[in-house]
């Protein structure tokens, strides 16, 4: 039974009767308390102190004041519902003081503004639901840029990267998950893992994943983090148990340890001067495709030899690389190698440079190797 | 704890022959459970018709979007006490939010039905369960209902 409704006193069955010109004003009240959320998330109370002293409706200014003092919803209900002014409201004020209350409720609970107000807006009335989507889509390009990442150590960015193999698995998860916990379980993750979840909500399901990984960040502790991502973890194993989920084996996104210890040693026995040789012309993509079956030895070796610039397009191209299934990866280490090699010989013949018989074998057993 | 509402036990009081309806449109919501799991929630909307019920509309809407299930159910239950209906109409709502939230919590079709079929109320909702899950596939969609 829909709780929603099973738990709704008596008196609130009643449909709202305010004309349609004050429900277009509380719409526009609605969108200012959606904007208090979106600043007192990060400012707190100090935010709800400021929007009271400009604000003009009565309502939302003394229940904005009782909130920055630091009163609890129930007891802001609880004074709205004690004085006879507001208990013996008509229609509209009845309506605007529900609507106060409801925005109030979910930005103390620090809620999603857009969440806040698609709760405000549905007392308007379901024909407010457009106009309630498109002010969110408005007000998207507003948001701030995205947090500075949080990784808290776990195995959780690899059990994201395996589930993305499979869409839907990763979708299920999520949502089995509820956004909540992934976004919780996702502020301890780096931007790819955060990437992989974001698509399947929509543009805006998306915008708020991203803006709660961000608040969490600030809010929870690394030992809560950890604990969100032992949840998520436990939904992913009962879905596997269940034979809801298509788990790639673990292999199918890493490449085989023989193969990254071969292309790790042949990057790391060159010369600087071949090695430079042999990158340029390589594509970005390509060279951040391989460098994922490479240990981070390798990773310095081709940083340090390349130019700030490059190094930055090397970095970018490395955030934007999906995750590599195996079979990928060793095709990328595969053709680095043979461009390094092409490069060593032809700076063996030019006496510009010298590769050792050392590296030549290793860079050869990775060309010619068979996953 | 079991919430009780002299209410809506009120409102949901409709015939017999309204309450068959309610088959075509539990098939259609485990259909569209089906539909998430193949081919992910953001196909559910292709699924929709004008015919549909605004409330299935919007709610799919915000499925997809993610809103957390507390909000989810308070928007879609707010929807329904604004709009004012009672009888079959309530009804149909009340199956729409429930089968919405269902949705949202992935549940597979099997568990989405067992919770759907409540409605019917205990002595009928063992039947129809049985009958969904003998024929799964063909029934035409309810009239105006999904």
């Amino acid at each position: 039974m829909i709780r929603a409704l099973a738990g709704r006193a008596a008196a609130r069955w009643e449909p709202q009767r305010a004309s349609r010109q004050k429900r277009d004003a509380l719409f526009e009240l609605a969108t200012r308390i959606a904007a208090i959320a979106e600043r007192s998330r990060a400012f707190e109370r100090e935010a709800l102190a400021e929007a009271a002293l400009v604000e003009s409706r009565k309502i939302l200014r003394t229940g904005l004041e009782l909130a920055s003092a630091g009163a609890e919803i129930e007891a802001i209900e609880a004074s709205f519902a004690a004085n006879p002014a507001f208990s013996r409201a008509d229609p509209g004020d009845a309506l605007e003081l529900c609507v106060t209350l409801t925005g109030l409720r979910g930005l103390l609970a620090r809620e999603h503004p857009y969440a806040i107000m698609r709760r405000m807006s549905a007392r308007l009335g379901i024909e407010y639901f457009d106009k309630t989507e498109a002010w969110i889509l408005s007000r998207l390009g507003r948001r701030r840029a995205r947090s500075e990442p949080l990784i808290v150590p776990g195995e959780l960015p690899d059990v994201i990267r395996a589930l993305a193999l499979d869409p839907r698995s990763l979708e299920l998860s999520l949502r089995t998950a509820g956004r909540e916990l992934a976004a919780a379980a996702l502020a301890g993750c780096p931007q790819e893992s955060i990437d992989l979840a974001k698509p399947f909500f929509g543009r805006i399901g998306a915008a708020i994943i991203e803006d709660d990984v961000a608040h969490l960040r600030s809010r929870l502790s690394g030992d809560e983090i950890s604990e969100a991502q032992a949840a998520f973890a436990e939904v992913v194993r009962t879905l596997a148990e269940r034979g809801r989920l298509k788990l790639g084996e673990e292999t199918d996104f890493i490449a085989p340890p023989a193969f990254v210890a071969a292309l790790t040693k042949a990057v790391i026995a060159l010369d600087d001067r071949v090695l430079k040789v042999g990158l340029r012309g390589l594509d970005g993509a390509v060279l951040a495709m391989a460098m994922q079956g490479m240990e981070p030895g390798a990773h310095d070796r081709i940083l340090g030899v390349l130019a700030k610039r490059d190094e930055r397009r090397l970095l970018d191209a490395i955030d934007d690389a999906a995750p590599l299934e195996s079979r990928a990866i060793q095709e990328a280490g595969r053709e680095l190698a043979a461009k390094l090699l092409a490069a060593a010989k032809a700076a063996d013949r030019s006496k510009a440079a010298s590769a050792s018989p050392e590296a030549l074998d290793r860079l050869t057993l990775v060309k010619d190797w068979e996953g | 704890m079991i919430q009780w509402s002299a209410e809506l036990a009120r409102r949901l009081i409709c015939r017999e022959e309204e309450k068959r309806q309610m088959a075509p449109l539990i098939r259609r919501f485990m259909e569209l459970a089906r539909m998430a799991g193949k081919e992910g929630y953001q196909s559910l909307e292709s699924s929709l018709s004008e015919r549909d019920d605004p409330l299935l509309g919007l709610g799919l809407r915000l499925v997809i979007e993610g809103l957390p299930e507390p909000a989810l159910e308070d928007v879609l239950a707010t929807y329904l006490v604004a709009e004012d209906r009672s009888g079959w109409p309530f009804l149909k709502a009340c199956v729409i939010i429930e089968g919405l939230l269902a949705l949202a919590a992935a549940d597979e079709p099997a568990i989405l039905a067992r919770k759907l079929v409540a409605y019917y109320g205990a002595d009928r909702a063992a039947d129809v369960l049985e009958e969904l899950e003998r024929e799964p596939e063909e029934e035409p969609r309810a009239e105006g209902a999904t």
